[in-house]
């Protein structure tokens, strides 16, 4: 009686101790099972063509669920990280093309969209660490401030961007397109960052406050720093996004920001904070693609395709919860 | 010369003093206890050496020099480790990263080293290498240990400060014997080092074993620093206590009830659940039977589970010779139980809402009343009210309204419509002034001589040995005496809650 019951704890035990190691679980089988899905109703949305159009189309949507996972993991929010995008955007969009769109000009536009981007992230920062006004309200506002100013440098969406730009994103470099060198490049940084000790500070930032400035951490500094990197990886989602679009639009990140967030949630992080997954959130995005895709090769009539989409990213996230309960239990 | 210094630190709280003047000494090489009951500001002092909370008033001295402390890491860098009593850990990391969070080991300026980290930790863990129990491992995440292993980790991560002046505070309340023994032979080491280390705990027998001299708090004052060898408990709880510290209570005040009745309203036989275990006792009608001890000894987890509002994992309960066994609140309610706690906000008043509201629905459930009206309702409240001498305007006005004594009584006021059998007060007075006490405690008697069972516990002595007839100390979880007649006396309850468990 007593063997069986240690077994059993210990069977339970191995699946928990894999899911706290690899939270993006039940992401990754999520996943899986929609591309099968994907594949049922379409064998062609398996091809490599369409696999590589799927990243190049939701590579933004990555950038800014990872970008947000930096601030939730310090168990704050940042509901600007789309505004900060739509900004970069019609930033980089206008400068490449003043600036004449040969390569110099794209290299300088994009050092100064990083820029733009880490200045949002900190005044973002400031704002709630340093003067503790509530995340959400107050990343609500600097988002309406961001997309004003995205608004006065550019009124009216259309402007594109120079051609050099969006034909290298959506190219191919020694016959590999090259959205897979952006994959493989932000798998390195993910990599690499995931041994910063900021990021371990942030997660025990997160995890509990005021344990965190008992021990002696420095709280307001770390939670900036945070939304530093949220400002940095908005950037980047930019670029993607410009990549994607080939022009600037002053309102394109704006609907973006809430699926940031439910994409972070999708890969398995906790909102409290000190509990996330860059991993998880990378295929949260791709989740939320794929559900759209399948949404449409289902061939739902347009009128319901939202309907059916939000209820698929639903019955999604209610899956995951149920696994991460069980395995918790 | 000493290793660190106080010198009339004081800390308010609004217009609650917390510390009113703090003063310490600290030489290199001893174990210095802190003593004071609960609430007395050992915790508060040590927060303020600590950093983590600011001093109103006051001076800190380290090595003769005065220090100016702006928070926890001026604090380390002052030479300063804490052992806190909440603990401060991150329940999603590591041990070995917890152990080394306030100063994660860096290569490259960057990026966190690895291999630096967990030899260090690795030293720290193997101290407690034989104790740690089951499961125990670098890396093991925090939130995943028992509450002994979560307590070693913060043990660890004070040590791994290597700070000369070292604060733990209750460091052992978890811990079992081997424990306890290994991490004193630690700081015997660390004493051998010269490091001063300032210690905490309620168990009298580690006080004796560990010490070296000890500082006695009371009411947010130091009274006065003796050398444990050339002291006895005995002085050690007459000064903590005060004065008129032997005087039994029963001539202070009269005993609730002259002669109890036979009948038991209650009995609990080996009641074991979260927080207590292998409690037994019997309530008899018309007897107030306190319980009494340091704060968090399992009073309220017991009361709390024979109310139905935690898990009781073995042992029974009567009420009135019939077996009871209450799932939930509502069960416990319909067979005749009361609980009236001293967190209001949390377990008493629905907030925002009139007074009749907060005390009719004990009523409806009970009554299994459908619909309710005011009417009829108000005849029934207004006696139980007036009882209990409620002040307030009119009963449609809110709760909010009336201040935290009367809030109170409204709350009791609801249990008093129907008669229960077992009234379980769990430190029914915190907060509430004194008049609004006597008040309460005049209602409490009445009750118990109108064959009610009441069980009360009080975090004040001075309400338990007024007014139970019986007092069962807790310690640790479970009873360790009973003190009845002439031995309810405020000594004899602070030495039996200090005694080891």
């Amino acid at each position: 009686m007593t063997s069986t019951t240690t077994d059993i704890r210990s069977s339970e035990g191995g699946l928990r101790s894999w899911l706290e190691r690899y939270p993006f679980l039940p992401a990754l089988v999520i996943v899986v099972a929609l591309l099968a899905l994907n594949g049922v109703f379409s064998p062609n949305s398996l091809s490599f063509r369409s696999l590589t159009g799927l990243f190049s189309t939701y590579m933004a949507l990555i950038m800014l669920a990872i970008a947000q996972t930096y601030v939730v993991s310090a168990g704050d929010i940042d509901l600007s990280a789309g505004a900060t995008l739509s900004l970069v955007n019609v930033a980089i969009v206008i400068l490449m093309e003043r600036w004449g769109g040969g390569a110099g000009a794209v290299l300088l536009a994009l050092a100064l969209g990083v820029l733009i981007g880490l200045a949002c992230g900190l005044v973002n920062g400031i704002v709630v660490a340093a003067l503790r006004l509530q995340a959400i309200v107050a990343t609500f506002a600097t988002s309406i401030f961001f997309t004003g100013l995205a608004l006065y440098v550019m009124p009216v969406a259309g402007t594109p961007a120079p051609a050099l730009f969006w034909r290298t994103y959506g190219g191919r470099l020694l016959s590999v397109p090259f959205v897979f060198y952006v994959l493989v490049a932000l798998a390195v940084l993910l990599f690499l960052l995931s041994r910063t000790r900021i990021v371990t500070e942030l997660l025990a930032v997160g995890d509990d406050q005021q344990a965190a400035y008992q021990t002696g951490l420095p709280v307001v500094a770390t939670r900036i720093k945070g939304y530093l990197l949220c400002g940095l990886f908005s950037a980047l989602a930019a670029f993607c996004l410009t990549g994607d679009t080939a022009s600037g639009d002053p309102l394109v990140g704006g609907k973006m920001t809430l699926y940031s967030i439910a994409a972070v949630v999708l890969g398995g992080s906790a909102l409290a904070g000190g509990w996330t997954t860059v991993v998880g959130s990378l295929l949260g995005a791709l989740t939320i693609g794929l559900v759209n895709s399948l949404v449409f090769f289902m061939g739902t009539p347009s009128e319901w395709q939202n309907f059916v989409q939000g209820l698929a990213i639903l019955l999604v996230l209610m899956a995951g919860v149920l696994a991460g309960r069980r395995a918790r239990a | 010369m000493s290793k660190l210094r106080l010198n009339g630190v004081s800390k308010a709280y609004g217009a609650t003093l917390a510390l009113r003047r703090g003063d310490l000494e600290i030489a290199g090489g001893e174990v210095h206890v802190l003593m004071g009951s609960n609430g007395s500001g050992k915790s508060t002092l040590c927060k303020i050496i600590a950093g983590s909370v600011r001093p109103d008033a006051g001076q800190i001295l380290i090595d003769d020099k005065p220090v100016s402390i702006s928070g926890p890491q001026s604090a380390r860098a002052a030479g300063i480790g804490i052992f806190y009593q909440e603990l401060s850990l991150a329940s999603h990391r590591s041990v070995e990263e917890n152990i080394c969070l306030s100063a994660l080991p860096v290569k490259g300026g960057l990026f966190v080293d690895r291999a630096a980290l967990k030899a260090r930790a690795a030293r720290y863990i193997a101290l407690f290498a034989e104790v740690a129990g089951e499961g125990f491992h670098a890396e093991a995440l925090v939130g995943n240990l028992r509450a002994d292993q979560r307590q070693l980790v913060e043990i660890m991560k004070a040590l791994a400060s290597e700070a000369p002046i070292l604060i733990f505070d209750e460091p052992t309340s978890a811990l079992d014997r081997a424990q306890v023994d290994r991490f004193f032979e630690i700081l015997r080491g660390l004493k051998a080092q010269g490091r001063g280390i300032i210690f905490i705990s309620h168990r009298m027998d580690e006080i004796t074993a560990i010490g070296d001299r000890v500082t006695i708090i009371r009411d947010g004052e130091t009274i006065e620093t003796l050398k444990l060898s050339e002291t006895d408990p005995g002085t050690v709880i007459r000064l903590m206590v005060g004065g008129a510290s032997d005087m039994p209570s029963a001539r202070s005040s009269a005993p609730a009830v002259a002669a109890t009745q036979e009948e038991a309203a209650m009995s609990v036989r080996k009641l074991t659940g979260k927080g207590f275990r292998d409690i037994s006792f019997e309530v008899a009608r018309g007897e107030i039977l306190g319980l009494g001890g340091l704060h968090g000894q399992g009073q309220s987890a017991l009361l709390r589970a024979i109310f139905g509002a935690s898990t009781v994992t073995s042992g029974e309960v009567t009420i009135g010779g019939e077996r009871y066994n209450a799932k939930s609140p509502r069960d416990a309610i319909r067979r005749g139980c009361a609980y009236v706690s001293g967190d209001r906000g949390r377990d008493g008043v629905i907030s925002g809402r009139p007074i009749i509201e907060n005390v009719t629905p004990i009523h409806y459930l009970r009554d299994r009343l459908m619909i309710a009206r005011p009417s009829s309702l108000r005849d029934k409240a207004m006696p139980a009210l007036e009882a209990m001498h409620t002040k307030f305007a009119s009963l449609f006005h809110p709760i909010n309204s009336l201040s935290g004594g009367n809030q109170q009584k409204v709350i009791i006021a609801r249990w008093l419509i129907d008669r229960p059998d077992v009234l379980l007060l769990d430190d029914p007075t915190k907060g509430i002034d004194l008049q609004a006490k006597s008040d309460l405690f005049a209602l409490i008697r009445e009750l118990a001589g109108e064959g009610l069972g009441i069980l009360l516990y009080s975090s004040e002595d001075a309400e338990l040995l007024g007014n139970a007839n019986r007092i069962l100390v807790f310690n640790g979880g479970s009873v360790t005496r009973e003190l009845t007649g002439d031995d309810r006396t405020r000594y004899n309850l602070y030495q039996a809650a200090y005694e080891a468990a």
